[in-house]
């Protein structure tokens, strides 16, 4: 048998004619270097040669076979927002191939992304509706669960009040879907709506948007090229986020930029930076004020940037004070002249740029964490600008646009708040009475020592958060701050084991009238629960089974493409809440203004009107500028953005706008905003991308001077605005009024001027910029150069917030009990409908000697292979192949004093609840003396016990293994209710 | 030769193989400067650590369970390849042509050693039926083990020209699964070759006589031997510990997820192509002392029945015995 | 002729596994059958490096050399491939290669090892190109379409390059240069005698 090509002259093939043309031809030696991968060499030529046409080039001669179409759509597994590229023939989806044209990803994938065209074949999916009949599961109608669950709901309704049940939304629902979920919560009548940002960057949200106006991340992925120095901090970018790996490579390599990595783990990222800091779990704030206090001792700090566009820095310098160098040594274990030179590098090689995750968030001073290291970035300038900035990576592919669109306790859509003028402006956005949507909502009993709360307080009170609900559900009704507690959870893609405490989660699940799942994969919420009735499971299709748009954690907005109808009989999300509320009344109302399509079981929403009805409704962020055919014209023109600074070229139909039109993309879609790169950049115009610092909380304070005296402190920028504002100074929010004082009111069209008019009613001077629905307001500024959210000063000092300057405070469960004296945890409070015990647990803790028998610090964090809680991810069978088993990292040192070898089995046990995790050592040097770690998207076994069992027949992931939040503890941060998932003592012991 | 010192550096090397390969010998410190990317470890260094006596391979951490994968390089095996391509021949070649070389040159010097005393036409039992079933067993696996176990070193460039690729594939195919599943049959017959035969074949004294006056072979006249003299205690042995050592070695390479480690692989590969080209040297040598090389030898396994003065000259102590114990030796039955 | 070769940037590899989950998408690759993976030195220790790790296509393939059914052949563009129809999985070539590339199913006699598998370069194998055999057998045949290895075009920091080995060493040589730093061409002494030099 002759082999093909086994001489030379065999058949060269179509090959030869692709790389023969080395010279000449087809593909030329620079379209061949790009196919190499050259270009992010950090050559010169990066970014300058275009995919696309390489690609056409190819295409032309051998492309894939006839009746293949290729389908773009966004991954749904991190916030980067890697466009997937696939080949759909008959219906099935056959192949992936890499984006060479998106600016973000440029082809390429992380473990998670190339492995995406499983999830659309997975045979380990639920497959149709099932509930849960005397503990066993019985496949249902689509119908017949719909019908059951709408009724259990009103019954539930009826008895206990809407607050009862609990709405659990997701990070990965498309911003419609979200939207929609949003939406369906107050016409039902609630607040506790809620999702994964909870749990991931809820107090970055929190604690950002308290500094300088938005909770989000200020620049964007490919922009940290443009650094010379970045911290990461608590994050690691390279299992989170490996495809942001590349441009902060890149960025490393082609500016020489120092890259400095603070963790308590030498991580994958700390590996390729050029400095590792190693410091202990939970002492953040004192790392931040450390450095601060090196800055300001040898005047390193921007004193410019300061006096115009910070207000409150001479408060924080007086907590700042308090951390010399041995302090923080003695709190943070960072030496003095390791902590002294990351501060003089991130002051003085600039643009520096930090860069945070969970780390950070995930404390009982989550919020505080944040607050520390905004005040830092404020100290040093770099915020605002190209290469710098508060780089916060966020976690599921759409959990910014989640957020954005008011899955949250204390929000409607795009951050308006719970206050009235918020529902006002939403009830006209949806063309509903403020009147009904009031009347949906509970009256809300006096107990508790509380008074009572009509139906108006109550839907302006924050809800409960989902670190919670089983809290909610379990605590003495009279502790809990609504009608009642909470019966039901209707929970849509959000994992049940991401969560600390889950021994109290399971209590709770128990006695839950109604529990429904609503998920691509039944959720650890099903595999814990040892329900026998009221539970069922409905499957969902994935982002890749329907259209719609997420935004990545750059703010910017991508239209994914439906690849393939969504598999077996599982349904998109807009259908599901679409039959829900009809089931439940309120569909007329609530998809009023909403067009309807036929989809598979039926009429559906339709994606593109939804996010229309967003566009008409988004002021406030810059949602309105980003209608369905701009998104879906920068998708099929991704190849016209460049690399770095995201803009589209000249002459292309994408021309000027940067790519995705990353929030506040201002106006109407006509107005051709281009959206905002950077946030609060000063250099650029209003109109093309520029910003200022939003004055958001007044526009003077009243101070005290040291001799008594009152003084009126501007909050608004002094002697800083942005290029080619005709306001040469701060200035407030744009109002009628305003408009009216500066003369420029009769810039507006009548029919603007109309639109303000009928919403201000008899005072239509108070119309904002938020509310304006004709985005008049917004047009006029931009057209005078301004900002029309103002411009003010960013806060040092938050006075609103629980500990206004952050202030260090030992984690509740801390090794260094002898520093809790000075540094005590906040003192027992209430968080948002629910009490929040941060002294009454730290002090039994200490009391029972937490320390002694729980010598080893327990924190946690992601794997490459898996995300969140991972039924997912687990049941990929590419994925699952490469973590098998669930393990916990812990030092040499401590191994051996255990008697421990790497890949044995231990048991980690937790100092509440006794609970206990049966997981295998790994053993490296990777975590220090005294501490360990565990990734957290492990499920399915609980406390040694296999719950492979509990799963649906065939639904089961491929991997299972014992979550971390098994000996997960107490701890939640007064501002967002954020759980403490970072910082925790535990023992460790051979099995 | 570098396999030398690889087989002899072999445990140290399965030590250092379990281990997780190199470390550099810098240990995270805290309060040094720590620069990760300034540290990076080379492939130079490890490379350059390779040395001989220490570590044979490169390896580190890898998630997936198979252990094997969490080595990157493992430079030894070019080694194994210069064996197995070059070396291997040689000692095949000299073992087996060298032996047939022998043979020849043996049988036109000494020509076929006949009976001294001339055929008496009266036998004597030398085995039973159960002795030469044992022997053929082992021996016919043998063949057929041999010959599939030289296909895979030989016949790439014997048979491919000659059978062309896919034929010859397809026998190698059929060589590797009678290879297999033959070396199971041949494993019970040394066993039970070992237990019939070791009360005979224990060497002593007078072996040294009888390899002292050359077995016979050279020059005139007969040592005086047992059951077995010391030429056939050497081929017993050499069969019994040579087929151990092919067992033992087959075993791995059979249940290669057993050997713990292709550097292991590599020995016991070593060790089987070695000892198996020895063995068949040395069973060539046996066959033609069994067969052409010497009158009246093939009857002691073929019929079992040997000649009385063959028996005499051959095993004068055991004829003698076996009177003894009053065996009559029988009259041959005339040739049909 | 291109010279096809591998080169994986250590510098840049941050074990994402993005090539390991690329390989299984384009090719099926079944469970347990790696012919890629990533292995980090020296972990947790600063100075890690992480390697993606596959056949390396040698020059003078010691796989080939030891085939007793001599299953193996080269293309023209240098790629080491080999016949699974005349494979008949003895375990020579994983003896012989430096990498641990080739792969067995545990399908053999006694449960031992089948056919041999490994990175085919994204080249297929000997049936004709882009057949649903060579598929079946081989995986993708990406070479023939124009296109390279899925693993390293899916690279999510760019680390893994694949393609002429000109070029790819000129890649790496430039980001070397300009970043100053580089841990070397990971195995391409072992595989092609050679390395790149800065």
């Amino acid at each position: 048998m002759l082999i093909k090509r086994k001489s030379a002259d065999a058949s060269r093939g179509k090959l030869q004619a692709a790389l023969g043309g080395l010279s000449s031809g087809v593909m030329d030696r620079r379209s061949f270097l790009r196919r190499s991968g050259l270009v992010a060499g950090g050559l010169a030529v990066a970014g300058s040669i275009q995919i696309g046409a390489v690609r056409k080039a190819e295409a032309a001669g051998f492309g894939p076979a006839t009746g293949t179409k290729v389908v773009k759509n966004i991954c749904t597994h991190c916030s980067v927002g890697c466009t997937v590229k696939a080949e759909v023939a008959n219906g099935v989806w056959v192949g992936q191939e890499p984006a060479w044209e998106s600016p973000i990803n440029r082809g390429t994938h992380c473990a998670k992304g190339a492995s995406v065209r499983e999830l659309v074949h997975g045979d380990r999916r639920i497959k149709y509706p099932m509930k849960l009949v005397e503990g066993q599961w019985t496949k249902i109608s689509w119908e017949q669960a719909i019908s059951e669950i709408g009724d259990k709901m009103l019954e539930i309704r009826a008895k206990s009040g809407a607050d009862s049940a609990y709405l659990l939304g997701s990070a990965k629902f498309s911003n419609e879907g979200a939207y929609l979920f949003r939406k369906f919560a107050a016409f039902w009548g609630t607040n506790n709506v809620d999702h994964q940002a909870r749990i991931c960057h809820s107090t970055t949200v929190a604690g950002v948007a308290n500094t300088w106006g938005y909770g989000a991340m200020t620049n964007s992925y490919n922009d940290i090229r443009n650094a010379k120095t970045v911290i990461f901090m608590g994050s690691n970018a390279a299992e989170a986020h490996p495809v942001s790996m590349q441009h902060i490579l890149a960025g490393k390599e082609i500016n020489r930029a120092n890259v400095i990595v603070f963790d308590p783990r030498m991580t994958r990222t700390a590996a390729h930076a050029t400095e590792y800091v190693r410091f202990r779990s939970g002492t953040d704030i004192a790392v931040i004020w450390g450095m601060m206090w090196h800055i300001f001792k040898n005047g390193w700090e921007d004193k410019e940037f300061i006096s115009q566009r910070v207000y409150g820095m001479a408060d924080a310098l007086k907590e700042i004070e308090k951390y010399d160098p041995k302090t923080v040594e003695d709190i943070t274990g960072i030496p003095e002249a390791q902590l002294k030179r990351a501060a003089e590098t991130f002051a003085k090689v600039k643009p520096a740029t930090f860069i945070w995750c969970m780390g950070v968030t995930q404390h009982t001073v989550g919020t505080a964490n944040v607050r520390a290291i905004c005040t830092l970035l404020l100290a040093t300038g770099n915020v605002g600008g190209m290469g710098n900035g508060a780089n916060i990576f966020r976690g599921h592919c759409n959990v910014q646009g989640a957020t954005d669109m008011g899955l949250d306790v204390g929000n409607l859509p795009l951050y308006y708040g719970l206050v009235e003028g918020a529902w006002r402006h939403w009830g006209r956005v949806w063309d509903v009475s403020y009147d009904y949507l009031q009347s949906r909502f509970d009256e809300v009993p006096a107990k508790g020592g509380r008074p009572a709360r009509n139906r108006k307080a109550n839907m302006e009170t924050s809800g409960h958060t989902s670190t919670r609900w089983f809290d909610a559900a379990s605590l003495p009704a009279e502790q809990v701050d609504q009608k009642d507690n909470l019966k039901a959870m209707i929970v849509f893609g959000h994992g049940g084991n991401t969560i600390p405490r889950i021994p109290d989660s399971v209590k709770a699940l128990e006695n839950l009238d109604l529990l429904v799942v609503a998920d691509p994969h039944p959720t650890n919420f099903v595999s814990l629960a040892k329900r026998k009735n009221g539970t069922y499971l409905l499957p969902i299709a994935t982002q890749f089974e329907c259209d719609g748009s997420r935004t990545c954690s750059n703010r910017s907005i991508q239209w994914g493409e439906k690849v393939v109808e969504p598999i077996f009989e599982s349904a998109n999300d807009y259908w599901v809440i679409y039959k829900l509320a009809e089931k439940l009344g309120f569909a007329g109302d609530m998809f009023k203004n909403i067009q309807m399509v036929k989809g598979k079981y039926g009429m559906e929403p339709q994606a593109e009107s939804v996010l229309r009805e967003i566009n008409r409704g988004g002021w406030s962020t810059g949602y309105t500028g980003q209608s369905p055919e701009r998104l879906k014209l920068h998708m099929e023109h991704q190849d016209k953005f460049d690399l770095v600074t995201l803009r589209g070229a000249k002459g292309s139909p994408v021309e000027n706008d940067f790519f995705g039109l990353p929030w506040p993309c201002w106006g109407t879609p006509e107005m051709k905003h281009p959206g905002t790169h950077v946030l609060y950049d000063t250099s650029l115009e209003p109109i093309n991308g520029g910003g200022a610092f939003r004055p958001r909380f007044g526009v003077t304070r009243e101070e005290t001077r040291p001799d008594g005296s009152k003084v009126n402190v501007t909050l608004l920028a002094e002697g800083s605005w942005p290029k080619g504002s005709e306001i040469k100074d701060g200035y407030p929010e744009f109002t009628m009024g305003m408009l009216k004082r500066l003369g420029w009111d009769k810039d507006l069209t009548p029919a603007e001027a109309a639109t303000i008019n009928s919403i201000g009613g008899n005072s239509p001077d108070g119309v904002s910029w938020a509310v304006d629905l004709s985005g008049g307001i917004q047009r006029v500024a931009l057209m005078h150069g301004c900002v029309p959210f103002g411009n003010g000063k960013a806060r040092a000092n938050a006075w609103n917030l629980p500990d206004p300057i952050p202030t260090h405070r030992e984690p509740i469960y801390t090794p260094r009990v002898d520093l809790v004296a000075k540094w005590p945890a906040r003192p027992d409070e209430r968080t948002l409908r629910i009490p929040n015990l941060h002294t009454t647990f730290q002090k039994a803790a200490i009391e029972k000697g937490v320390a002694k028998n729980f010598p080893i610090i327990l924190t946690s964090g992601r794997l490459v292979e898996y995300e969140g809680g991972g039924e997912e991810t687990r049941s990929n069978k590419w994925l699952a192949e490469l973590q098998q088993d669930m393990f916990v990292e812990i030092s040499p040192d401590d191994a051996n004093a255990r008697g421990i070898k790497d890949g044995q089995f231990v048991w980690v046990s937790g100092p509440e609840n006794n609970s206990k995790a049966r997981v295998k050592a790994l053993v490296t040097e990777r975590v220090g003396k005294g501490v360990a770690w565990m990734p957290f998207h492990f499920g399915g076994f609980y406390q040694g016990v296999d719950q492979r069992g509990n799963y649906p027949k065939g639904t089961d992931p491929i991997v299972l293994g014992e979550s971390v939040n098994t000996v997960t503890t107490y701890g939640y941060d007064p501002v967002t209710g954020m759980h403490e998932g970072k910082v925790t003592l535990v023992q460790i012991a051979a099995a | 030769m570098r396999l030398t010192r690889s087989i002899l550096s072999f445990l140290a090397m399965v030590a250092m193989v379990i281990g997780l390969g190199l470390s550099t010998p810098v240990a995270a410190q805290q309060g040094a400067p720590i620069n990760p990317t300034a540290r990076s470890v080379t492939e130079d260094q490890l490379l350059n650590a390779l040395k001989p006596g220490s570590a044979a391979e490169i390896g580190g951490r890898v998630t997936i369970p198979d252990a094997k994968s969490a080595t990157l390089i493992r430079p030894a095996g070019r080694e194994w390849r210069e064996f197995h391509q070059g070396t291997m021949h040689l000692i095949g070649g000299i073992a087996i042509l060298g032996m047939l070389a022998l043979l020849v040159v043996f049988y036109f010097t000494r020509g076929k050693i006949m009976i001294s005393g001339g055929p008496t036409n009266r036998t004597i039992t030398r085995f039973g039926s159960f002795d030469r079933f044992v022997h053929w067993t082992t021996a016919g696996c043998f063949i057929v083990l041999a010959l599939s176990g030289l296909n895979i070193t030989f016949g790439k460039t014997i048979l491919i020209p000659l059978l062309g690729e896919s034929a010859f594939a397809a026998a190698a195919q059929l060589g590797k699964y009678a290879h297999n599943y033959l070396a199971f049959p041949f494993m019970v017959g040394l066993a039970l070759m070992f237990l019939i035969w070791v009360k005979d074949n224990i060497p002593g004294m007078i072996d040294v006589q009888w390899f002292a006056q050359g077995g016979g072979l050279i020059g005139k006249g007969h040592p005086k031997a047992k059951r077995f003299n010391g030429g056939q205690k050497m081929v017993f042995w050499s069969v019994i510990l040579g087929g151990a050592v092919l067992s033992v070695s087959g075993w791995y390479l059979l249940f290669p997820y057993t050997a713990g480690g292709v550097l292991n692989l590599q020995f016991w590969n070593v060790v089987h192509g070695v000892v198996s080209m020895l063995l068949i040297g040395a069973m060539l040598a046996h066959a033609y002392i069994g067969s052409i090389g010497m009158e009246g030898a093939f009857d002691a396994m073929g019929s079992g029945e040997v000649d009385l003065n063959w028996a005499k000259e051959h095993h004068s102590l055991w004829v003698e015995d076996e009177m003894k114990k009053g065996v009559v030796p029988a009259a041959m039955q005339p040739a049909e | 002729m291109a010279r096809m070769k591998f080169l994986c940037d250590a510098d840049r590899c941050i074990e994402c596994n993005a090539c390991v989950t690329a390989c299984k998408n384009e090719n099926d690759v079944p469970w347990g059958i790696n012919r890629r993976r990533v292995v980090t030195i020296n972990d947790g220790k600063p100075g890690e490096r992480s390697i993606s790790m596959a056949c390396m296509h040698c020059t003078d393939a010691p796989c080939a050399a030891v085939c007793p059914v001599d299953c193996f052949y080269v293309t023209v563009d240098k790629v080491v491939l080999h016949s699974k129809d005349l494979c008949i999985g003895c375990g020579y070539c994983f003896y012989a290669c430096p990498f641990g590339a080739p792969q067995y199913p545990k399908v053999g006699n006694f449960g031992s090892r089948g056919k041999m598998d490994k990175c085919t370069f994204c080249a297929g194998g000997p049936e004709a190109d882009l057949s649903p055999a060579e598929f079946q057998k081989y995986g993708s045949n990406r070479l023939a379409e124009g296109k390279l290895p899925l693993c390293a075009e899916m690279c999510s920091t760019k680390s893994l390059l694949a393609g002429d080995g000109d070029i790819i060493a000129k890649i790496y040589k430039e980001r070397v240069v300009k970043r100053g730093y580089g841990s070397g061409a990971w195995g391409w002494k072992t595989a092609y005698k050679e390395t790149v030099a800065i």
